[in-house]
């Protein structure tokens, strides 16, 4: 799997910031307390309302995966991609590393970690399982 | 009781250039023929075109120049429509609107792409990197969701776990396309037969997608002139009749709650369409469904409404979609078989439908056909109700 392809902007840097430190931020409604996805630039229950960073618990369910096989080889293991919904109630994608596919379900208990591509780039967050080890 | 617009406007020529592994040529070559062999068709000069509506595809291939390309001066409407897999109908909308509004007489609406390059597979098509707005947009691309086949996986992985749909039931929509397939000269599968232990045994792609749950990629275009129904019938070939028309855009976020993979816009597209048309859904005898995947055309189906919500895998395997089926659908053999050229695929072979020229594959009494777009990942529904009768 190739490396991360992202590049920070003027957006997204307290987010790689924050991630870096193994911290998951979200986006966070002044005006209606709710919480949105990192990518997100309105709240839509008040669209002119600033919205701010804040921490997530990092922990989350399974809502759908897909299992992408590597093409011509059986040697390195497939690429396995949910998307998980954290408590707080945003959707992320993210990779899924050490649960076995197989058991994935809707609903599988994830702990949001983190990684960094081995060629340099943006740490970016990743699925674990629930409880450490 | 149909609304004053259904009927007005009506398909009066299809133009499908050579399709498939047609190499040497660009999206703009394809586009131009397209234009040119559907004026043929409905009897008209390319002079006698006010109208020009353009969908540029995925790589934005073909464009406004396209005016220039066919020497056509005068235009009284001129634009790209973007709605993805769903602007071959939404084009079809807007150029009826436009027509009925009297800013346009006679209207092309055209699709065209080339993106098969000799010696390489179909998959290195559509890969070129993705844009984004902003760094936090390139994360599922990070995560490693970089296909088409993949960001569908997990809307057909949603829906299995919420409906127990099956991998074989996915396998029942392509055999059917490709039974359908084997009566269409033009289809690219015609000759390859598939069955149900062919697709299960077809390597994953993006699990629980297997690669004949995919659609082809293609080279080619077609265009469709749309006109008033009064001047459509003054053409050499018998109009189609433009009946209904809706859209829906569900725009689902991601977030708790969201109904990504369990519904889609045809949900909504469906009734305005039909409501339009003053149409029941029992009234339609053919179905044509975007089917870029075979979940699409399973989920599109129980969103319109011709099986229950979560039951569109047993639909399928019941063997309804299939020839002499109960509901017939993608009776040319849709993008999974026949050839791949966005909403086009649907449309043209509705037209195909109403006019009664589906030879060994005509369903008949197709009095009223269904053609759905989808864009996006279902984003994107828009739904058009044809029909050989401007009052069926």
């Amino acid at each position: 799997m190739s490396v991360s392809p992202l590049t920070r902007d003027e957006h997204s840097a307290e987010f790689f910031d924050a991630a870096a430190r193994g911290v998951l931020l979200l986006r966070w409604s002044t005006e209606c307390g709710g919480y949105l996805p990192p990518a997100a630039v309105i709240c839509p229950c008040a669209p002119l309302a600033p919205l701010e960073w804040r921490e997530a618990s990092g922990l989350g369910e399974v809502v759908t995966w897909t299992v992408i096989p590597v093409r011509g080889t059986d040697a390195v293991p497939p690429t396995v991609v949910a998307y998980v919904e954290l408590a707080e109630g945003p959707w992320i994608t993210v990779r899924v590393r050490g649960i076995d596919p197989a058991k994935l379900r809707a609903g599988h208990p994830v702990r949001i970690g983190f990684e960094t591509p081995e060629g340099g780039g943006e740490t970016i967050p990743i699925a674990l399982p629930p409880h450490p080890g | 009781m149909s609304h004053e617009l259904s009927g007005r406007t009506a398909i009066a020529g299809l133009g499908i250039t050579e399709m498939g592994k047609v190499y040497g040529r660009t999206a703009t070559d394809f586009a131009v023929r397209a234009v040119a062999l559907a004026a043929e068709d409905a009897g008209i000069g390319l002079t006698e075109l006010d109208g020009l509506l353009i969908n540029p595809g995925v790589g934005g291939d073909i464009g406004l120049p396209l005016q220039a390309a066919l020497g056509v001066g005068e235009l009284r409407l001129l634009s790209t429509v973007q709605g993805f897999g769903s602007s071959a109908c939404a084009m079809v909308q807007y150029a009826s609107l436009a027509i009925s509004a009297g800013l346009a007489e006679t209207v092309a609406c055209v699709y065209a792409d080339a993106p098969l390059r000799q010696g390489a597979g179909s998959g290195a098509a559509y890969t070129g990197a993705a844009r984004q707005a902003s760094a936090l947009d390139g994360l599922p691309r990070a995560a490693g969701l970089d296909s088409a086949a993949a960001k569908y996986a997990l809307a057909a992985r949603r829906h299995m776990e919420r409906y127990g749909t099956t991998s074989e039931q996915l396998g029942a929509v392509a055999v059917a396309a490709r039974q359908w397939a084997a009566f269409n000269e033009r289809a690219q599968m015609r000759d390859r037969k598939l069955t149900l232990e062919d697709h299960q045994a077809s390597r994953v792609v993006a699990d629980p997608l297997r690669l004949f749950d995919c659609c082809l990629v293609s080279n080619g275009g077609i265009a469709v002139i749309v006109t008033s129904a009064e001047r459509a019938r003054s053409l050499a070939r018998p109009p189609v009749y433009v009946l209904g028309w809706g859209q829906g855009h569900p725009g689902h976020p991601m977030a708790r709650g969201s109904g990504f993979g369990l519904v889609t816009g045809a949900a909504t597209s469906g009734p305005a369409a039909l409501a339009m048309a003053g149409l029941s859904l029992s009234d339609i005898g053919v179905r044509e469904i975007y089917d870029c995947f075979t979940f699409t055309t399973l989920v599109s189906l129980e969103d319109y409404g011709f099986c229950g919500k979560g039951e569109g895998g047993a639909f399928a395997a019941s063997g309804a979609l299939a020839p002499g089926g109960s509901h017939p659908t993608n009776t040319g053999g849709g993008q999974l078989s026949s050839y791949y050229m966005w909403g086009m695929t649907p449309l043209s072979e509705g037209v195909i439908q109403a006019r009664g020229d589906g030879g060994p594959r005509q369903v008949a009494g197709a009095d009223a056909i269904l053609v759905s777009g989808n864009g996006g990942v279902l984003d994107h529904h828009a739904t058009l109700i044809l029909g050989p009768h401007p009052h069926p």
